[in-house]
């Protein structure tokens, strides 16, 4: 399932991602030279995104009702779009899948940069971080780095299914997802968590990392948090698989 | 928020998170990249007919607009400004700064003070951008084009018709990025007419 | 007459009930925040929401003019500011816009409206000696703002269901007492 869905992603980025970070740049199937040999016209001061350092916005902070309206007109745009609280969920997903690819890569090449010791728990700290290869390394990532690079925290829970017949069910939530904050569903579609849209990006993260997983949102409201949301992540088989592989053969 | 009082027994975490939602930021690259993906999907919806993509974009942004302009009247408190030269500074300096954190500089008056430019020296909407290159894009696709909606959306809430688009911008090799913006008309304060 | 000290402190906040209404006059919203206020019908609140907005505009379209003492060159006027400069009189004041009914009192309630540059209507019952009105009005305007306009599922000028809204509204009047 992981890899049909990765390239029919790269395939849009071919066509017609304006948005692409440098990394997009080893991804794309027709690869584009650097500016300057393409076709494409830069100003001449040179304020392209080959010349201004990709750390520059890392700290910087926007208002947050910006992003709000964003998201809104996303939730609206592809609310007009589908049929259905299922459909919506699913174009959300779809939406925030890319940006997992791409903050994958902004997450390395940030770990790498800095310090190391955020990114893993298992991996030694004194070289730079490998892709997790074991699925709590994985997840530890979203939980921790993903969740802060997004949201400037981490999530509040990660758990693991207890079910013997879903081993491959992980849990992680986020007692306030920020993505839900303004929106108010309404009643006949009580069953829809716009948050559907992180859970594409997670899903973005894990297939970027070699982990076919299926991921939905869904509303698990308690009194003190309404908006609770748990991000139900599913491992495919083959992930499964190599996953007792890796454990016999002791890697972390 | 401070009056939702609960006793916090699990994580001590909580207490800073009940803070830290009062103040209206968040991470500018998630801005960045969410609305990078909004103008992806339309671009893809579209087949790459920019002309149409650009429409889109606009026609978001006047819904924004819509809705933007109570949240700019309820946090600023600003009043009614007295003339169409006002109102430009007002949505230079603190429009965009609320909401875009930049302050786009306010020149190019025509005479009769009814058209001004915004040039813009940062735009972190287009961070990260590369315009496709595909031989049209950069001729064609104005990529922050949901800005120009935005402000004819909030200013026709506030009774002034307007027009605004793009003339130049750094992502298509130009020098600055310029939004020019007419004043239409003072759509004039009558009554909506009455529900039946 | 030194109320404000004295007062007991319950009734010193006592916000009873919260109207918004539309630019068209129509009611969107209606909320008690009091047990035991009187209730009135649906319909009822949809004739007083679209008679008070009536009112409002009549009693803005009578504010009275003054005789200009010179007739000079009407200053470039946008709305609300100046309504067309006929003849040679012009509103006391001409920099503060013109607005309608601001405040309906009664011995034991006071009704406070506040309208929104974009043409919304709110409208609070407080009781008479309720201080800074203004205070929470703006409160209520910048919730309205975050969870009502910012909610993709609400459709302008329609009636506000927006359950965070309803929350927060009433987590923060609560917090006041």
């Amino acid at each position: 399932m992981a890899a049909p869905r990765h390239s029919a992603m790269l395939s849009i980025s071919n066509a017609s991602t304006p948005q692409s970070t440098s990394s997009d740049k080893t991804q794309v199937q027709q690869p584009q030279s650097p500016a300057g040999t393409s076709g494409l016209r830069v100003p001449s001061n040179r304020k392209t995104i080959y010349d201004r350092h990709l750390n520059r916005s890392r700290n910087a902070e926007l208002s947050r009702a910006s992003f709000a309206y964003l998201f809104g007109e996303m939730v609206s745009y592809a609310q007009r779009r589908v049929t259905g609280i299922q459909d919506l969920e699913k174009r959300l997903n779809e939406q925030g899948y890319p940006l997992g690819l791409r903050l994958l890569d902004l997450l390395f090449y940030r770990a790498t940069s800095t310090s190391s010791s955020a990114l893993s728990s298992s991996s030694t700290s004194s070289s730079p971080p490998n892709r997790p290869l074991r699925i709590l390394t994985l997840l530890h990532l979203i939980h921790g780095p993903l969740w802060r690079l997004l949201f400037q925290r981490s999530a509040d829970a990660l758990e693991h299914s207890v079910s013997p017949d879903t081993p491959n069910e992980y849990m992680i939530t986020d007692n306030e997802p920020l993505v839900n904050t303004y929106i108010s569903v309404p009643r006949e579609m009580s069953m829809l968590n716009c948050a559907a849209f992180v859970a594409g990006i997670i899903e973005g993260v894990c297939d970027g990392c070699g982990f076919e997983a299926k991921v939905s949102a869904h509303n698990q409201p308690t009194e003190m948090w309404p908006s609770r949301t748990v991000f139900l992540v599913r491992f495919g088989d083959s992930v499964m698989e190599r996953e007792k592989v890796l454990e016999r053969a002791g890697v972390k | 928020m401070n009056s939702r009082r609960v006793i916090l027994t699990v994580r001590s975490n909580l207490v800073s998170r009940n803070d830290r939602t009062r103040i209206d930021k968040v991470n500018a690259e998630l801005v960045t990249l969410t609305y990078g993906t909004i103008v992806a999907q339309l671009c893809q919806d579209y087949d790459s007919d920019y002309q149409e993509v650009n429409k889109q974009l606009d026609k978001m942004g006047y819904n924004i607009g819509m809705r933007l302009i109570e949240d700019f009247l309820a946090k600023s408190g600003v009043g009614r400004c007295a003339n169409f030269r006002e109102t430009a500074d007002m949505v230079a300096k603190v429009g965009f700064k609320i909401f875009l954190n930049v302050a786009p500089t306010v020149t190019n008056w025509t005479s009769d003070n009814n058209q001004f430019s915004l040039i813009f020296e940062d735009n972190p909407l287009a961070d990260f951008v590369e315009l496709p290159d595909d031989g049209r894009a950069q001729d064609e696709l104005w990529f922050s084009n949901i800005l120009c909606g935005v402000l004819r959306g909030a200013l026709e809430m506030v009774q002034m018709q307007i027009e605004a688009h793009f003339v130049s911008d750094v992502l298509r090799g130009d020098d600055t990025t310029e939004m020019r913006v007419s004043l239409v008309r003072y759509i004039e304060d009558e009554m909506p007419p009455e529900e039946e | 007459m030194c109320v404000s000290t004295k007062l007991h402190p319950r009734s010193a906040l006592a916000v009873f009930s919260l109207i918004i209404i539309n630019k068209a006059g129509g009611l969107i919203y209606q909320r008690e925040f009091q047990a035991g206020l009187r209730k009135l019908s649906t319909n009822d609140y949809l004739v007083l929401a679209g008679t008070f907005h009536g009112v409002h505009a009549i009693t803005r379209s009578i504010t009275p003019k003054l005789p200009l003492q010179n007739t000079a060159s009407p200053v470039a006027s946008s709305p609300g500011t100046s309504a067309p400069t006929t003849s040679g009189f012009s509103y006391p004041n001409p920099g503060v816009p013109v607005s309608g009914l601001e405040y309906l009192e009664t011995d034991k309630f006071r009704l406070t409206c506040f309208q929104t540059l974009t043409g919304t209507k709110f409208l609070l019952f407080t009781d008479p000696m309720t201080g800074s009105v203004e205070t929470i009005v703006n409160k209520i305007y910048e919730l309205y703002a975050d969870y009502v306009m910012k909610n993709p599922f609400y459709q302008l000028e329609m009636p506000v269901r927006c359950e965070a809204f309803d929350r927060h509204l009433g987590a923060w009047l609560r917090g006041r007492t």
